[in-house]
């Protein structure tokens, strides 16, 4: 056999991560906490967009909510199996935490986090009706299409599969939430719907995170990160104003 | 969270000087709880002097043989795998988890794959799961396995290997590469690394253009050659599975040191906290957390429910008593290490010491 290497240079050359049994301390750390990141935004975004189902203008549109709902639970709860391997409390933590609170709405935090879990800042601002949710889920949709091409090559194995298996079923959602906010500005006036774009881009642009590159760097070694925030970002920004556009409304 | 469940030996036997096959019998009606998928792995736990060691070993059995059954190699200075290879015996009762492990992929009857298998050493035990489930249940696929080793006489099912041959003549074949001992062709000789595997595909012996799936399980310089080989000749990372049980499992764990001087006064504890790498030692309030004080003090240790119940915060008490009054993530075996959640615990002693690098 070749001579032994340690678990960090393996990591730090490309390595691949299978198990719970032999992931380094720290390298069980940020994998917990880009899970749980994903976990609580999911259930925080499921949550919220629960309680808009009944809004929806017509059956079609209450099915595709209802669907949303359905499926963002399924993915948390994908990921949180994971975590249960890494010995999380799985059945208590999908309710340790009202998932469906939020801050008010001109509520100032930047992408800073709550105290009590982990979902991305953008998931503690409250939904305003029908139309405001479908520019919502417009703009992070495609945000978590963006994060998901990044996080679906992190160097744990299942995690990574678990989000290569995710990002399709949330492509639809964005493209759900497309489909629904061309419907609506046939009837919806637009400089409504332009309000929600104003008020949710900041706040989806500040979920990317800030860039720090020393801790880039650290996850880069563990094969947990491989782009800057600032990129992904740029990169969202791109493609989500060709959309905007494209539908006759002004990027943030 | 899983459970540990009773196992019965019904059969133990070498495979070669220094490995084992264990042969397992569910009882108390766990029996369903252990029906595996191909490629996956069993949690052991076994008590050493007072201490609880946890080691994860592949099945080796397919699906269809009816019977679950482990491969244990053993490794110097590892106290579990020399107890399985010394003292384990026939009727003993042994403890583990239910199967866990996602290093398969989906089988279909109707499907006419070519699949690549790797393997080094113990790492057989996952690969020849899944190749004798697949080239049962798949009879019109392939399967090809290049297995390293040392020499033969270190070859692991070598004569189970040969069986299958015969029984799969035509879709499957072993290349056996040898590190030490010379063979005909000179190309099995050696180390399988990213230049052997791209000679193997160069020479025609892997038809690596029309591999559907490879499966990897060795050790890690091993993993990265292949992995870095399959890429560059056009395999995506949808279509390699790894499989690691890193050869430097961690090693027993010293028993943490309570601090002489345990005399508590008044409110204040000075906390020396370690992560990634750099200590700090600061003055803390008893009635604030660990993790807490660390964020306080601009130190980003993890954390992510702050209720005790996901164990992202875990640290490791080197010195001193800390009180963690909720625990829903901890295992008492981890706890007994010296393992507590830091956003639970809080200074008992004047002086603590804590490691997020353990």
């Amino acid at each position: 056999m070749p001579e032994d290497m340690s678990i960090e240079s393996y990591l730090a050359q490309g390595g691949v991560l299978t198990n719970p049994s032999n992931v380094p301390p720290r390298y069980r750390a940020e994998l917990m906490k880009l899970m749980a990141t994903f976990v609580d935004s999911e259930l925080a975004g499921a949550a919220g967009f629960a309680d808009i189902i009944n809004q929806g203008p017509g059956i079609k549109e209450r099915i595709a909510a209802a669907k949303i709902v359905l499926e963002k639970t399924d993915n948390a709860d994908r990921v949180l199996s994971i975590m249960g391997e890494f010995g999380a409390n799985t059945a208590r933590y999908a309710n340790h935490h009202p998932w469906s609170a939020r801050l008010d709405r001109d509520a100032d935090i930047g992408a800073s986090r709550s105290e009590h879990d982990m979902r991305l800042a953008v998931f503690n601002y409250p939904l305003q009706g029908w139309a405001d949710a479908v520019v919502m889920n417009l703009l992070m949709g495609r945000a978590v299409a963006v994060q998901l091409a990044e996080f679906s090559m992190v160097s744990y194995q299942p995690l990574a599969e678990a989000f290569r298996a995710i990002a399709p079923v949330e492509a639809r959602h964005a493209e759900l939430a497309e489909e629904g906010l061309i419907k609506l500005l046939e009837a919806e006036d637009k400089a409504s719907v332009q309000t929600s774009v104003d008020y949710w881009w900041p706040r989806v642009a500040a979920s990317f995170g800030s860039s720090d590159a020393d801790r880039l760097k650290a996850l880069k070694t563990l094969g947990l990160r491989r782009t800057d925030s600032q990129e992904l970002r740029a990169r969202w920004s791109a493609e989500t104003t060709a959309i905007v556009e494209k539908l006759g409304l002004t990027a943030g | 969270m899983a459970r540990f469940h009773d196992l019965e030996v019904t059969d133990i036997h070498k495979t070669i000087r220094d490995a084992v096959v264990v042969t397992l019998k569910p009882v108390n009606g766990a029996a369903e709880e252990f029906d595996f998928t191909q490629g996956q792995y069993l949690t052991f736990r076994q008590d050493f002097e007072g201490e609880e060691l946890r080691r994860s070993y592949s099945i080796c059995a397919g699906k269809d043989e009816g019977i679950l059954q482990v491969g244990i190699k053993r490794v110097d200075g590892g106290a579990f795998s020399t107890w399985a290879n010394e003292d384990l015996k026939v009727g003993d009762t042994v403890q583990a988890m239910p199967p866990m492990g996602g290093f398969f992929t989906e089988l279909n009857a109707a499907n006419e794959k070519q699949y690549l298998g790797f393997a080094g050493g113990s790492g057989i035990t996952p690969v020849l799961s899944i190749l004798k489930t697949t080239l049962a249940r798949e009879p019109g696929s392939t399967f090809t396995l290049v297995y390293a080793n040392k020499g033969v006489n270190t070859i692991m099912f070598r004569e189970e290997l040969e069986d299958l041959k015969n029984t799969y003549m035509g879709r499957f074949n072993v290349i056996h590469v040898l590190e030490s001992d010379a063979q005909e062709i000179d190309l099995f000789t050696g180390l399988v690394t990213e230049e052997k595997c791209a000679d193997l595909f160069k020479t025609g012996w892997i038809d690596i253009e029309n591999v559907d799936t490879a499966f990897i399980c060795g050790p890690e310089p091993m993993m990265l050659g292949i992995a870095k080989a399959l890429r560059d000749h056009g395999l995506t990372d949808n279509q390699i599975k790894f499989e690691l049980f890193a050869s430097a499992q961690p090693g027993r764990l010293k028993r943490k040191v309570v601090s002489k001087d345990a005399a508590s006064s008044a409110n204040q504890a000075k906390a020396s906290i370690t992560l990634d790498g750099a200590t700090q030692t600061i003055e803390m309030p008893k009635d604030t957390t660990i993790l807490d004080a660390a964020l306080d003090n601009a130190m980003d240790a993890p954390y992510a429910c702050k209720a005790g119940v996901c164990s992202t915060c875990r640290c490791k008490v080197l010195e001193g008593e800390v009180e963690m009054v909720t625990n829903h993530a901890l295992e008492d075996y981890e706890v007994e290490k010296g393992y507590v959640l830091s956003c639970q615990s809080f200074p008992l002693t004047d002086n603590v010491v804590v490691d997020f690098d353990q």
